[in-house]
C-alpha cells in the first residue's frame, strides 16, 4: 500500500476555475496514456478567484515524490495524488512565486540534467581528479 | 471624441431634446384640440372609472375576434413584455435611469434578460412576416409601420449582440446600440409609436365618450 | 559599435546553470503570455539577443512608474532583465547627475544609435516648455533629440500613453502623449496608473528576445496585456450576471464580494492584464479588494465620468436645454392646436 494523501476535495467554489481545470488534467492524462505526450499548463493568468488556487491544490493534493531544486531561487517540484500530474511552483531568490505549472508527463524536463550542466560538470570532475 | 463618447455625449442629449419636444408637442396638440361637443342626453355618468374600465378591456379582443387576433395578440404581448423588461429591469439601464431618478430598482439576472429580448425580436419578427404576407395588412401598411418597427427591432438586435460579441469590440457595439436607441428617441413622438404615450389616453377616451352614449365597453 | 555580449554569456558569466535557465525561459513565457510550448524557442531567442542600450526619459509624472517596477515584485527574472539590459540613463535610479548624466545618455545614444530603446514616464507640456525641463532642456527638445536615433520608444504609465492627470481637464500644461509628439518611430504604449510591473517587463522582454516589438491594438497596446477587458476576466462576473451587485461599500453584497458595477466599476471598458495577472506579484487587484476598477489604463479616465458612478448612467448636460425643449414643444403644441381647430371649425357648423 503506497502512502499517499488523501486529497481533500469540498464542493467546488463558487467561481468555477477548478472544475475545468481538473477536466483538462483528465484529457491530459488520457493523451499521456495514449500518444505518451506530455502537457503543461501555466497557472498564471487564470483569473482564479479568493481561495480557488489553494482549493485546486488542496484538490490535486501531495504523491510520493517531492523534489527541491535550487536555482534563482527554490523551485518545488512535487508529484500529486494522481501520479503523471506534477505540481510545479517556481521561486526567486526574494522567495516570491514567479511561475505555477501543472506538468502532465511522466518526468517533468526540469528534474533532469541537462546536457549543458553535465558537460560543465565533466570539465570540473576532470580538474577534481588531477 | 471617439464613436461611444459622441453617443453617449451629444447624440444621446440631441435626442433627448427632440423626445421631450416631440412628445409635449403632440399631447398638447391634441389635448387642446376642440372637443366636439355631444348635445344627446348622457345615458350613464362616464368619469374616470369609465376610462380606466376601457383601459383593461381594450386590453383584451373582443370575443366575436378572439380567433381572428389571437396570435397577433399574443405575440405583441410577448414583445411589449420583453420591451418593458430588457428596457426597465436590465441592471445597467437601470443605472441609466438612476442617473436622473436619483433612485434604483432591483433587476432581473442577465440570463433572464436576455431570453426575453429574444423572444421579442422573435415576437415581432413574427409579426412583420405576418404584417408582409397578410394581404388586407400589406394593403394598409405605410412606411411609418415598417420603419416603427425597425426602429424599435434595432435596439434590441443590437443591445443581444453586445454579450454576444461576435470579435467586435464592447465599446463597438455599444455606440452602435446608444445610437440605435437615440435613433427611436428621435422617432418615436412622431409616428405610430407616438402609441407610447397617447394609447392611454385614447383608450381612456373612448372610453369615456362611448361610456356616456351607454355603449357596451 | 561595440561588441555586447549576449544574454546567454551574461547569465552564464552569472553562474546560472541550465536549469535555471529554463526556470527563467519558463518564467518569461508566462511573463509574455506565451504558451508552455514556445519556452525552447524563447531559450533559442534569449541565448543569443545581445544587450539592448535603455535610455529612460521622465518627463512630467508622479515617478509611480518607475516605483512600481522597482520596487514592487522585482522577481529575480526581472532584476535579471535589468541586469541584462544596459541602463544607461534613468533619471530615478542613476547616480549621476547634471552634465554628467546629460554625457551619458548622449554617449549611449552616439554608440547605439538605431538600435537603442527610448522608455518615458510622464507628460510632455507644450503650453509652457519652461513648466518641465530637465538640466536645463525641455521636455519637447529632449524627447526630439534622444528619440531621433532610437529603434522604438515605450511610453510607460497612462501620462505618457495619453496625457494622463496632467492632461486630465483644464490640463493647464498643455500636456500632451508620447504619440503626440513621435510620429516616425515605432511607439508602444503601457498605460495604467501606474502599469502592472511585468506589463512593463514584458514589453522589454519581448523586445530582448524576439527583437521585435509586440503586436499592438489601436491605441498603440500590446495586445497580449490590453487585449481583454476587466470585465471579461473578473472572477466576481458571474454575480455581475445573476444580477448581485453590491450597493455600498460595506453592504452585504460587498461583503460577499458581489460584482461593482453599481459602484462605479469601470472594468466593462477598460482593457488590462489586472484581473488575471493581478498586482503585487499575484496577490489581489482593485476588485478583488473590494474597489470598482477606475479605467486607468484608457486614455482619459481622469474626465471619463466619476469613479463612483457607474457606467451606464444617465445625465442631461443641462437641465435647462431640456425645459427649453419642453417649453418649444408646448409652443408647437399650441400651433398645432390652433390650426387644428381652425379645420375643425370648417367642419362643424355650431
Amino acid at each position: 500500500m503506497t502512502t499517499q494523501q488523501e486529497a481533500q476535495a469540498p464542493a467546488f467554489p463558487f467561481h468555477g476555475n477548478v472544475k475545468p481545470l481538473l477536466n483538462e488534467v483528465l484529457h491530459a492524462v488520457d493523451r499521456l496514456l495514449a500518444t505518451g505526450e506530455a502537457t503543461t499548463i501555466d497557472l498564471a493568468g487564470l483569473p482564479f478567484g479568493p481561495g480557488e488556487l489553494e482549493h485546486l491544490e488542496a484538490t490535486l493534493g501531495t504523491g510520493e515524490l517531492s523534489a527541491k531544486l535550487d536555482a534563482l531561487g527554490v523551485s518545488r517540484i512535487r508529484e500529486t495524488a494522481f501520479p503523471g500530474v506534477w505540481w510545479l511552483e517556481h521561486r526567486n531568490a526574494h522567495d516570491e512565486v514567479v511561475g505555477r505549472y501543472l506538468e502532465i508527463t511522466r518526468t517533468p524536463e526540469i528534474l533532469s540534467s541537462q546536457d549543458a550542466d553535465i558537460i560543465a560538470g565533466r570539465a570540473h570532475l576532470e580538474d577534481q581528479i588531477e | 471624441m471617439d464613436l461611444l463618447e459622441f453617443a453617449k455625449g451629444p447624440a444621446l442629449q440631441v435626442a433627448a431634446y427632440i423626445l421631450v419636444a416631440g412628445t409635449i408637442w403632440r399631447l398638447v396638440g391634441i389635448i387642446l384640440l376642440k372637443e366636439k361637443a355631444d348635445y344627446s342626453e348622457p345615458r350613464q355618468s362616464a368619469g374616470l372609472m369609465a376610462a380606466l374600465k376601457v383601459i383593461y378591456t381594450r386590453s383584451f379582443s373582443a370575443k366575436p375576434f378572439h380567433r381572428a387576433t389571437m396570435y397577433p395578440k399574443m405575440m405583441a404581448y410577448v414583445m411589449h413584455i420583453g420591451l418593458f423588461a430588457v428596457v426597465f429591469l436590465f441592471v445597467p439601464h437601470i443605472m441609466f435611469f438612476e442617473g436622473f431618478l436619483g433612485f434604483d430598482w432591483p433587476g432581473l439576472p442577465n440570463s433572464v434578460i436576455f431570453f426575453l429580448g429574444v423572444a421579442a425580436v422573435v415576437s415581432g419578427v413574427a409579426l412583420l412576416v405576418r404584417r408582409v404576407t397578410n394581404p388586407v395588412l400589406r394593403l394598409i401598411s405605410n412606411f411609418d409601420d415598417y420603419f416603427s418597427w425597425l426602429v424599435t427591432m434595432l435596439p434590441f438586435v443590437t443591445g443581444l449582440l453586445i454579450p454576444v460579441r461576435m470579435g467586435v469590440r464592447y465599446e463597438t457595439l455599444l455606440a452602435i446600440h446608444i445610437l440605435s436607441v437615440v435613433l427611436l428617441m428621435i422617432w418615436l413622438p412622431f409616428g405610430k409609436l407616438g402609441h407610447t404615450f397617447l394609447v392611454f389616453v385614447t383608450r381612456g377616451t373612448t372610453g369615456m365618450v362611448f361610456e356616456r352614449r351607454g355603449a357596451k365597453t | 559599435m561595440k561588441k555586447t555580449p549576449t544574454v546567454g554569456e551574461i547569465l552564464q558569466a552569472k553562474g546560472v546553470s541550465r536549469r535555471g535557465f529554463l526556470k527563467y525561459c519558463a518564467t518569461t513565457a508566462s511573463i509574455l503570455a506565451l504558451p508552455p510550448s514556445m519556452i525552447p524557442r524563447i531559450a533559442e531567442a534569449i541565448e543569443n539577443a545581445r544587450r539592448p542600450s535603455v535610455i529612460w526619459l521622465s518627463f512630467q509624472e508622479c515617478t509611480g512608474c518607475t516605483e512600481s517596477l522597482t520596487r514592487s515584485a522585482s522577481p529575480t527574472v526581472e532584476g535579471l532583465i535589468f541586469d541584462a539590459i544596459s541602463l544607461d540613463y534613468h533619471h530615478t535610479l542613476q547616480a549621476a547627475a547634471g552634465d554628467q548624466a546629460e554625457a551619458a545618455r548622449h554617449a549611449a545614444m552616439e554608440e547605439n544609435d538605431g538600435s537603442y530603446l527610448v522608455l518615458v514616464d510622464g507628460s510632455i507640456p507644450l503650453a509652457n516648455p519652461g513648466y518641465s525641463t530637465i538640466a536645463g532642456i525641455s521636455n519637447v527638445e529632449m524627447l526630439k533629440e534622444t528619440v531621433a536615433g532610437a529603434a522604438a520608444v515605450v511610453a510607460i504609465g497612462s501620462c505618457a500613453a495619453f496625457g494622463g492627470i496632467p492632461g486630465a481637464d483644464p490640463n493647464p500644461t498643455g500636456a500632451v502623449s508620447v504619440m503626440d509628439l513621435v510620429t516616425d518611430k515605432p511607439v508602444i504604449n503601457v498605460p495604467g496608473c501606474p502599469p502592472i510591473p511585468m506589463v512593463m517587463t514584458a514589453v522589454l522582454t519581448q523586445f530582448l528576445t524576439f527583437g521585435q516589438l509586440p503586436e499592438l491594438d489601436k491605441h498603440g497596446r500590446p495586445l497580449a496585456f490590453y487585449g481583454q477587458t476587466i470585465h471579461d476576466r473578473c472572477y466576481r462576473r458571474p454575480f455581475y450576471e445573476q444580477g448581485k451587485f453590491a450597493e455600498t461599500f460595506d453592504d452585504k453584497g460587498a461583503k460577499a464580494g458581489w460584482c461593482l458595477y453599481k459602484l462605479g466599476c469601470k472594468g466593462p471598458t477598460t482593457y488590462n492584464a489586472c484581473a488575471t495577472a493581478k498586482w503585487n506579484n499575484g496577490t489581489s487587484f482593485p476588485i478583488e479588494a473590494g474597489h470598482p476598477c477606475l479605467g486607468c489604463s484608457e486614455p482619459n479616465f481622469w474626465d471619463g465620468g466619476g469613479f463612483y458612478e457607474p457606467l451606464s448612467t444617465g445625465h442631461f448636460d443641462s437641465g435647462e436645454k431640456l425645459a427649453g425643449a419642453a417649453a418649444a414643444g408646448v409652443a408647437l403644441g399650441v400651433v398645432a392646436a390652433a390650426a387644428g381647430r381652425r379645420r375643425q371649425a370648417k367642419f362643424t357648423k355650431e
